[in-house]
C-alpha cells in the first residue's frame, strides 16, 4: 500500500520497498503553464559537481544510465528510471525539481505529486498543491538521499527565481540569457524524442529487470551526448533555462519576482508556507479590482499582481462579484472526502510517526512498551487502550509543589493508537539510543516506558517556583517534546547561555555528569529587568542545547 | 512598502470560499447566494454586505441552541467579497457534494445558507451545565468553512472493530452516521482529559471519519467577547 507523505517526511527505501529499480513519476500541471521537471544529482556537499548528472529533457540520461528520463506516461507529467545501486558513489543524492517554463508562479498548479513505484506499485506519493507555494518559479518536490542507506524525502521547497536559482542553488552556472539558443542548438530537440518513445514501461515494472531499456549506442551516436566537457556549455545554454529568464514580451506584466522581491530581501513570501499569503491555487478569471468588469485575465498570468497596487481597492466600486460567484470545484475534487484529504492520518508503520507539526500517533502494538503521556495530552486514540494514573514518583510531586504545576502522567498501555497534542504546541520526536538527553519538565509530552527517567533540580535564586525541573531520559526508546514555535538548537561551546524560562533540553552526553555540565549564572546582568537567569552550559564539543522562542 | 505587502493581496476569486493563508477565510457574496456564519468573525467585507443576527430562520432550525444571548450565528448576504477568522484558528474550507458532516459548535465558521443543516445536543455528554457539547450537522451540496486550532487530522473511524475514541475538547467535526457514546475510559483514581473531573471521551464506531484539532482549547472566543 503506498504511504502518503507530508512535506518534510523522509523514509528509507528499504523500509519502503525492497527493489532498488524505482520508477518516479512527478504530476504536476497549471492551465496555460508547462513544467520542466529535471533531476540533479548531487555530490556529498549537495552540488552539482558533475553536470552530467543533471538530467533534464535535453540530457535523460546519466553516462551509466542508473538515472533516466523516461517521459510522460500513465498519468505522470514527467517520470524517470532510476536504479539505485548503479548510482555511482560520488552522488549523494538526487533531487527532483520542477521548474514554470515561461511566466507563472507555483500557486497556480493544481494538485499535483511525486510518487515512486517499484514492481509496478506505487510505494510512496507525496501530494502537493499550489496553495502550499506562492510566488515561486521553481520547486524542489522530493529528494533520494544517501546517508547510511538510501532514502526518500518529501521537500516541497519552492525557490522565487525559478531554474537559475535552482542551479545556483546546486553551485551549477548559468550561461548569459540566450532567448536565441534555440537555433545553435538544432539537434539537441531531435535528441529528446527517441527516449521518451524509447522508454518501456510495461517491461520496467518488475523491478529486478537488470537491463537498461535501450542499448547506449543508439543514444551516444546522434550528439556527442558522450560524458565530455564540452557538452557543458552547450547544456547551459538550453532553451529551457533561458526562457524563464527572458523578458516576456507584450502586454505580458513582469514576472512575479521581480515584484515581490528576491529571497534574501523577502524570505518570509518565498519560503514560509505557513505565513505565505493566500495565494491559492488556479488563476482562473475572476475579479480583480482594477479591471474591467467582464473581462477574462488570461488563465496563467500573474497579470493582478504584476500591476496591481494594493491602494487600487478604495477606488473599486463595490458589488464585485459580476455575474455571480463562482462556484468551481475546489483543487483537488468536490466532495468531503478531497477537502479533508490533506489532513489524513499518515500511518508509516513506526511506533511514533508525527501527523503534523503538532500531533502526534503513538502505535502502542509496535514494541509493546506502554507509553508515559502528560495527562490531558491525549486527544484520540484508536483501539483498546488502557489509561491509568501515574505519579511521577517522589520528585515529580516536588515539581508539582513547587512549581504549582501538577506534571502529572498517565500510563497508556494496549492495544492500539493513541494521538497527542497539546495547545497545538510544536512537537518533536527525539529518538535516544543509549544516549542521554535532559528535558525542561514543562516541555516533556510523552515518552517511551522503556526509557529511564529522573527528575532533576536545579536550583537557583530568581528563577520562578525556587528551582528549574528537568526531566533526564537514557536509554533507548523516544522522548517526545513540545515546544512553542520552532525551536533553535545550538551547539554547546564555551560561551552558550540560555535564558531558563526559554531553555528545553539539553543534550547529556553520558560521560558527563549534568550538575557540571550546567551551572547556573546568576544575576548575570543585574538591574535587568527580565534576563536575569541564565543557564551556561558547557560540555565536550558534540553537545547541543534547544530553546524555544517563547518564555514561559 | 506596497512592494513589501502585495503579495499579501487577495488572489482572484475561483470559489465561493478559499482559504487567504491558514487562518483567514474568503467568502465570494453574490444576490440569492446567503451565508451563514459565526457571529463575531467577520474581520473584513467589500461590497455590500449586510448582517442579520440572530435571524428569524435561525431561531426556527435551532431554537435550542438560542440560549438568552441568542444563536452564535448571523447570516450575511449581498454582494461583495467577505473575509472570516476566528482568532487565528487554521480554517478548513470543505465543499460538499451531497454530502454530510457533523461540526462542533464552536468550530463552525461558516456555510452556505442553503444547505441543510440542524442543531443538536450530544447525547451522553453533559460537559459544564449551560454549556453542553452542541453539534451543526450540514449536508447537502455547497461550501462550509470550518476552524480548527493548529493543523487538524482526519482518522478513518471504520477499520475493524476498534472504536475511536475523542477528546470532546479536541473533537472538530465527524460523519454523522456514526455511532456516538460518551464514555468513562479511565480506572479508578486515574483521570485523564483536562483532570478537572470530565474524563470523558466521546467513542465513535461505524463507517466514518472523525476529525480533530491538535489543541484541547475548545473555548468559544467568538462568543466571549458577549
Amino acid at each position: 500500500m503506498a504511504r502518503e507523505f507530508q512535506r518534510g517526511h523522509k523514509a528509507k527505501i528499504s523500509d519502503l520497498t525492497p527493489g532498488t529499480d524505482l520508477y518516479v513519476g512527478v504530476q504536476i500541471a497549471a492551465p496555460g503553464l508547462t513544467f520542466d521537471i529535471s533531476c540533479f544529482g548531487l555530490d556529498a556537499n549537495e552540488q552539482l559537481s558533475d553536470d552530467r548528472y543533471f538530467i533534464f529533457f535535453n540530457q535523460p540520461k546519466s553516462p551509466e544510465e542508473s538515472i533516466q528520463l523516461l517521459g510522460a506516461q500513465s498519468g505522470d507529467t514527467e517520470s524517470f528510471r532510476v536504479t539505485l545501486d548503479r548510482i555511482p558513489a560520488n552522488i549523494h543524492k538526487l533531487s527532483f525539481t520542477a521548474t514554470i517554463d515561461g511566466a507563472g508562479q507555483m500557486s497556480q498548479i493544481g494538485p499535483g505529486y511525486i510518487r515512486v513505484v517499484a514492481g509496478g506499485e506505487e510505494v510512496v506519493r507525496y501530494a502537493f498543491t499550489g496553495s502550499e507555494f506562492t510566488t515561486e518559479r521553481a520547486v524542489m518536490l522530493g529528494d533520494f538521499y544517501l546517508k547510511d542507506v538510501w532514502r526518500f524525502a518529501a521537500v516541497g521547497q519552492g525557490f522565487d527565481g525559478g531554474l537559475e536559482a535552482l542551479l545556483k542553488n546546486f553551485g551549477g552556472e548559468v550561461a548569459e540569457e540566450q532567448p536565441a539558443a534555440q537555433q545553435p542548438q538544432g539537434a539537441a530537440p531531435s535528441f529528446a524524442p527517441p527516449a521518451q518513445a524509447s522508454a518501456p514501461a510495461p517491461a520496467f515494472g518488475a523491478p529486478a529487470a537488470p537491463q537498461a531499456p535501450q542499448p547506449a549506442p543508439s543514444f551516444g551516436a546522434p550528439v556527442a551526448q558522450t560524458p565530455a566537457a564540452p557538452q557543458n556549455p552547450q547544456m547551459h545554454a538550453a532553451p529551457t533555462m533561458a526562457a524563464p529568464m527572458s523578458p516576456p514580451a507584450g502586454t505580458v506584466p513582469p514576472p512575479a519576482p521581480s515584484l515581490y522581491g528576491q529571497p534574501p530581501q523577502q524570505p518570509q513570501f518565498g519560503q514560509v508556507p505557513a505565513q505565505a499569503p493566500g495565494q491559492m491555487p488556479g488563476q482562473a478569471p475572476g475579479q480583480m479590482p482594477g479591471q474591467v468588469p467582464g473581462q477574462m485575465p488570461q488563465p496563467g498570468m500573474p497579470s493582478p499582481y504584476g500591476q496591481q497596487a494594493p491602494a487600487a481597492y478604495g477606488q473599486q466600486p463595490p458589488g464585485m462579484p459580476q455575474g455571480g460567484v463562482p462556484q468551481g470545484a475546489p483543487q483537488g475534487g468536490a466532495g468531503l472526502q478531497a477537502a479533508l484529504q490533506p489532513y489524513r492520518e499518515t500511518a508509516t508503520g513506526q511506533r511514533w510517526t508525527p501527523q503534523n507539526q503538532q500531533l502526534m500517533r503513538v502505535d502502542l502494538t509496535m514494541g509493546g512498551t506502554p507509553v508515559l503521556a502528560r495527562q490531558g495530552s491525549m486527544v484520540m486514540y484508536q483501539g483498546k487502550v488502557e489509561f491509568s494514573y501515574k505519579g511521577a514518583g517522589f520528585a515529580g510531586r516536588v515539581v508539582g509543589n513547587a512549581t504549582g504545576q501538577e506534571m502529572q502522567l498517565m500510563r497508556c498501555s494496549g492495544r492500539g493508537q493513541v494521538f497527542l497534542a497539546e495547545d497545538g504546541a510544536h512537537l518533536h520526536s527525539i529518538e535516544l539510543q543509549g544516549d542521554g538527553i535532559c528535558v525542561s519538565a514543562e516541555n516533556v509530552l510523552a515518552f517511551d516506558e522503556s526509557l529511564q527517567h529522573e527528575v532533576r533540580r536545579i536550583e537557583g535564586h530568581g528563577i520562578p517556583g525556587g528551582a528549574l525541573f528537568t526531566m533526564m531520559f537514557q536509554g533507548t526508546g523516544t522522548v517526545v517534546v513540545k515546544t512553542h514555535g520552532i525551536p533553535v538548537v545550538l551547539p554547546v561551546t564555551p560561551t552558550t547561555f540560555a535564558d531558563c524560562n526559554a531553555v528545553v533540553a539539553w543534550s547529556a552526553a553520558s560521560q558527563v555528569i549534568l550538575s557540571s555540565q550546567v551551572r547556573l549564572r546568576r544575576n548575570a546582568y543585574p538591574g535587568h529587568s527580565g534576563e536575569t537567569v541564565n543557564l551556561q552550559f558547557r560540555g565536550a564539543p558534540g553537545n547541543f542545547i534547544v530553546v524555544q522562542p517563547y518564555e514561559v | 512598502m506596497n512592494q513589501q505587502l502585495a503579495g499579501f493581496a487577495p488572489t482572484p476569486v475561483t470559489a465561493r470560499m478559499e482559504n487567504h493563508g491558514r487562518t483567514m477565510l474568503k467568502v465570494a457574496m453574490a444576490a440569492g447566494q446567503d451565508l451563514y456564519a459565526r457571529t463575531g468573525s467577520m474581520v473584513a467585507y467589500e461590497g455590500f454586505v449586510q448582517y442579520e443576527p440572530n435571524p428569524p430562520a435561525v431561531r426556527q432550525i435551532a431554537a435550542q441552541w438560542v440560549t438568552g444571548e441568542g444563536a452564535p450565528i448571523m447570516k450575511c448576504s449581498g454582494d461583495g467579497l467577505l473575509y472570516l477568522a476566528d482568532y487565528g484558528a487554521d480554517v478548513v474550507v470543505i465543499n460538499l457534494n451531497n454530502d454530510s458532516i457533523s461540526v462542533n459548535g464552536t468550530n463552525v465558521l461558516a456555510f452556505d445558507a442553503h444547505l441543510q443543516w440542524g442543531v443538536e445536543k450530544v447525547k451522553g455528554l453533559a460537559k459544564f451545565a449551560g454549556q453542553g457539547l452542541w453539534n451543526v450537522e450540514i449536508a447537502g451540496t455547497g461550501w462550509v468553512a470550518l476552524t480548527s486550532r493548529g493543523t487538524p487530522i482526519v482518522v478513518d473511524c471504520g477499520r475493524g472493530e476498534d472504536e475511536t475514541y475523542v477528546d470532546p475538547d479536541a473533537l472538530v467535526a465527524w460523519s454523522p452516521n456514526l455511532k456516538v457514546k460518551g464514555k468513562r475510559s479511565f480506572k479508578a483514581s486515574s483521570l485523564i482529559g483536562r483532570g478537572s473531573g470530565e474524563a470523558y471521551q466521546m467513542a465513535f464506531s461505524g463507517q466514518g471519519i472523525v476529525v480533530v484539532q491538535p489543541s484541547e482549547d475548545s473555548t468559544d472566543r467568538l462568543r466571549i467577547r458577549h
